[in-house]
């Protein structure tokens, strides 16, 4: 029997008002897959990831969760870790209190939670921020909040945007490291960013979205195949599929004569 | 820089605070799915919840200064005292209420000025920072405009109309922008030293938990006052007219607090009355003294208001924790233990805790006055708080809408959502019914009727309260349950309470009608509806997914 997509794609079209932002967008993440989503500013990866997490509702298309319909909301939120790029949390809460409804929500037991709380909270830092409430904390303390919260009931799917911004030196590598672990073990990771080094040594996948569209789907070799250069690195790629590097080199000569 | 410069800034800061106070709320920072026009639909319902606020108050405003002053108005013949003894008691009385008022809309504002971090935006502009506290302070006081500005025309129109002289209304203006100072200086000192020390604070220290509490308390103590005086106006100005007429002592010390100096000066003006020289020289002295103190006030809020302004007062900080172990709930006593917290440190939704107390005070005191407490009397009652609880079910869903943008990726049922809510709000039912029964008892009233109403009526309540929710998360539940959705439609709001109403007053017509066709069997019909709506909303609620 074949395994199950840990998300399927089909046809995704997503709008605000009049503006299309995705459209007949369609790609596959399977487990042990770091899938890279890529693309310029505005391309449509964030919006595709709110859709992906349940948080923005589509115009059409088909989105699945481990073969669970998103219509079929809780089965399918429940086998997803997010972290989102602006990271906006219930503010007034400490760490403590925040984490306690969102394990309340996600029927967690508090027996086999409290190690692995304890072994995440040491590993990124958090303990003595435990007791503040969270308006008061820095980005990439909130950003670590909102990392544990994805982490504790072991999802099967991570979906992560831009979660490298605001964090340390160190937090930044431990997650790199856990988002590895993650995918060896078996599960799936979706991985938005812009630091293109990050991605080409993290994902085995990549997905490149401009203008709400894929452009460009494969391994980092795959890619370089279709821009027919053998050497690039992704960033090159990347601004080849995205047509941005046409006439890049102008604008910065020019910047620079100012 | 120019007043005018700053003043233009100031227009921008405070456009920014008033879309904050939606915008924020609505989606935890999610972009709105209609796109553009759905953001500029939600600047204009910014723009017209900051306008309907500030006329509300304004209304209040008027109402009171027309319920404090009727008895001199009218020339009242119960009031048994001459209208110069009876002016000082309605100026204070007026006084007092202004100042409550403003400093109750003054705390509810201050979570959208605190989160606006204004000052973040103004401080790498090159501007002193002198200039920019003068910005911060002009764009907090254009929060308050019509309500400050409309105290004084009320005022000076009251004034005028009891007949009042050039003199006494220049006081009277003078009295009430001391007022309004005084109101603005008591926001500010409260909003600061709520997000210093007790917003910031942890939850799990016991002094920080009674703090927050006590802070709460503090909170709905403006709404009673207001409410206090409206209710015994005429008590009040009677009883400030015997203090002022009592012994001289007292008298003389009296003059020197505020606002009754003001009461007294103006009150002079008008009349030139007075045969007591101390005490003209005592309320002249002391009302020159508060002038002088609202100066410094004005300089110290403008200082402190920055502070506020630049959300710099909830500073990270570094504590000693000894463990780092969570409580998970099951779902809906996790969501009520969120509500609760959330409510707690967040003043806009203090009004959670309001209501109840502010609903059981009103009872309470109409209770005291009756004789008897009969079937009609009971059901009235019962309906005065069953309105008061219903209109709970929206401001609980509200909170929802904070952080929605993350929250809303959890894995949460409907009617996971709906019981904790409709419990929440059931309890504010329960505990004002708890506090009815109490203060009868204290009284020496018969309270079984309304214990035995009350109870039964709890399940009528309840299946309005789930009857409320569940056509707001039917309406809601793709976009998010933020107060800019909910208050900014008021036909929305509105077309939510009246299906609520209409559940929680059927036991009522059943029982009504039942005393006319079948009296003996009036509680068997009023359980009967009752318990029969609370089923088929709990069934209802429970085939939700």
């Amino acid at each position: 029997m074949m395994e199950a997509a840990a998300v399927s794609v089909e046809g995704l079209v997503v709008s605000y008002g009049s503006f299309v932002a995705v459209e007949n967008l369609s790609f596959t993440v399977k487990n042990g897959e770091i899938y890279g989503l890529l693309g310029p500013n505005g391309a449509g990866k964030t919006t595709t990831i709110k859709v992906l997490v349940g948080v923005l509702e589509p115009r059409s298309g088909k989105v699945e969760i481990y073969n669970t319909p998103l219509s079929d909301e809780v089965a399918a939120k429940s086998q997803i870790g997010y972290v989102p790029e602006e990271v906006v949390l219930l503010d007034s809460l400490t760490p403590r209190e925040f984490l306690e409804f969102v394990t309340s929500i996600r029927r967690l037991s508090k027996d086999t939670l409290n190690s692995k709380l304890e072994r995440y909270i040491s590993a990124f830092e958090l303990k003595q921020y435990f007791d503040t409430p969270i308006a008061a904390l820095s980005m990439g303390n909130k950003q670590k909040v909102a990392i544990v919260a994805a982490l504790l009931h072991d999802p099967k799917l991570l979906i992560l945007d831009e979660p490298l911004i605001g964090l340390d030196a160190r937090s930044s590598k431990i997650l790199k490291e856990l988002i590895t672990f993650h995918a060896k073990k078996g599960g799936a990771v979706i991985f938005s960013t812009h630091i293109m080094e990050v991605a080409e040594k993290l994902c085995t996948k990549v997905g490149i979205i401009n203008k709400g569209k894929i452009v460009g789907e494969g391994t980092v070799e795959d890619l370089r195949k279709l821009v027919r250069s053998a050497e690039g690195s992704l960033e090159d790629i990347f601004l080849k599929v995205t047509e941005q590097e046409a006439g890049m080199q102008d604008i910065i000569k020019a910047l620079e004569e100012e | 820089m120019k007043f005018s410069e700053l003043w233009r800034l100031s227009t921008t800061a405070y456009k920014e605070v008033s879309f904050q106070s939606i915008f924020s709320l609505r989606a935890g920072s999610a972009l709105p799915q209609g796109g553009r026009r759905d953001v500029k639909q939600l600047i204009s319902s910014a723009k017209y919840n900051t306008l309907v606020s500030k006329l509300i108050t304004t209304l209040f405003i008027a109402i009171f200064a027309f319920v404090v002053f009727l008895p001199v108005l009218m020339g009242d013949t119960n009031l048994s005292m001459p209208l110069e003894i009876a002016l000082p008691a309605s100026v204070t009385a007026f006084l007092t209420v202004v100042l409550f008022l403003i400093v109750f809309m003054g705390l509810q504002v201050s979570t959208s000025f605190v989160s606006s971090k204004i000052v973040d935006v103004l401080n790498p502009l090159p501007l002193s920072k002198n200039d920019i506290s003068k910005i911060v302070f002009l764009c907090f006081i254009r929060i308050f405009d019509i309500p400050l500005i409309a105290a004084g025309i009320v005022f000076l129109a009251v004034y005028f109309i009891i007949g009042g002289t050039i003199l006494g209304g220049l006081l009277s203006l003078v009295s009430i922008a001391i007022t309004e100072i005084f109101a603005l200086t008591l926001t500010v000192f409260s909003a600061r030293f709520f997000y210093s020390r007790v917003a910031r604070a942890s939850g799990r220290s016991f002094w920080q938990t009674f703090l927050r509490l006590a802070f709460m308390f503090v909170w709905i103590l403006p709404t009673f006052a207001a409410y206090f005086v409206v209710n015994f106006a005429r008590e009040i100005v009677q009883f400030f007219a015997y203090l002022t007429q009592g012994l001289s002592a007292l008298s003389y010390f009296l003059v020197l607090i505020y606002p009754f100096s003001y009461g007294f000066l103006v009150s002079y003006t008008s009349f030139f009355h007075t045969t007591d020289y101390v005490t003209l020289v005592l309320s002249t002295a002391s009302s020159v003294a508060y002038a002088v103190a609202a100066f410094y006030c004005v300089r110290w809020v403008t200082r402190t208001i920055r502070e506020i302004g630049a959300g710099g007062i909830a500073r990270g900080v570094r504590e000693v924790v000894k463990d780092t172990i969570i409580r998970p709930q099951i779902p809906w006593l996790g969501i009520i233990r969120k509500d609760l917290r959330v409510a707690s440190r967040a003043p806009s939704f203090a009004s959670l805790f309001l209501l109840p107390v502010v609903q059981t005070a009103v009872l309470a005191v109409t209770f005291s006055s009756m004789s008897e407490i009969g079937l009609n009397a009971a059901l009235g009652i019962l309906i005065g708080i069953s309105m008061i609880t219903l209109l709970l079910p929206p401001t609980l869903l509200s909170i929802e809408g904070l952080a929605s943008a993350y929250t809303r990726h959890l894995p949460l049922k409907k009617r996971t959502l709906v019981t904790a809510k409709a419990l929440l709000a059931t309890a504010t039912y329960i505990f004002s019914l708890i506090v009815l029964s109490i203060v009868s008892l204290v009284l020496g009233k018969n309270f079984t009727l309304i214990l035995v109403f009350g109870a039964i009526h709890g399940f009528s309540v309840s299946a309005a309260i789930m009857l409320e929710l569940t056509i707001l998360l039917r309406k809601l539940w793709k976009e998010g349950f933020a107060v800019g959705n909910i208050y900014s439609r008021i036909s929305t709001y509105i077309l939510i309470l009246i299906p609520g109403y209409v559940m929680a007053a059927i036991p009522m017509i059943c029982a009504i009608v039942a005393l006319f066709v079948a009296p003996t069997f009036v509680l068997q019909v009023f359980l009967a509806a009752a318990v029969t709506e609370f089923a088929v909303m709990t069934t209802i609620v429970a085939y939700k997914e």
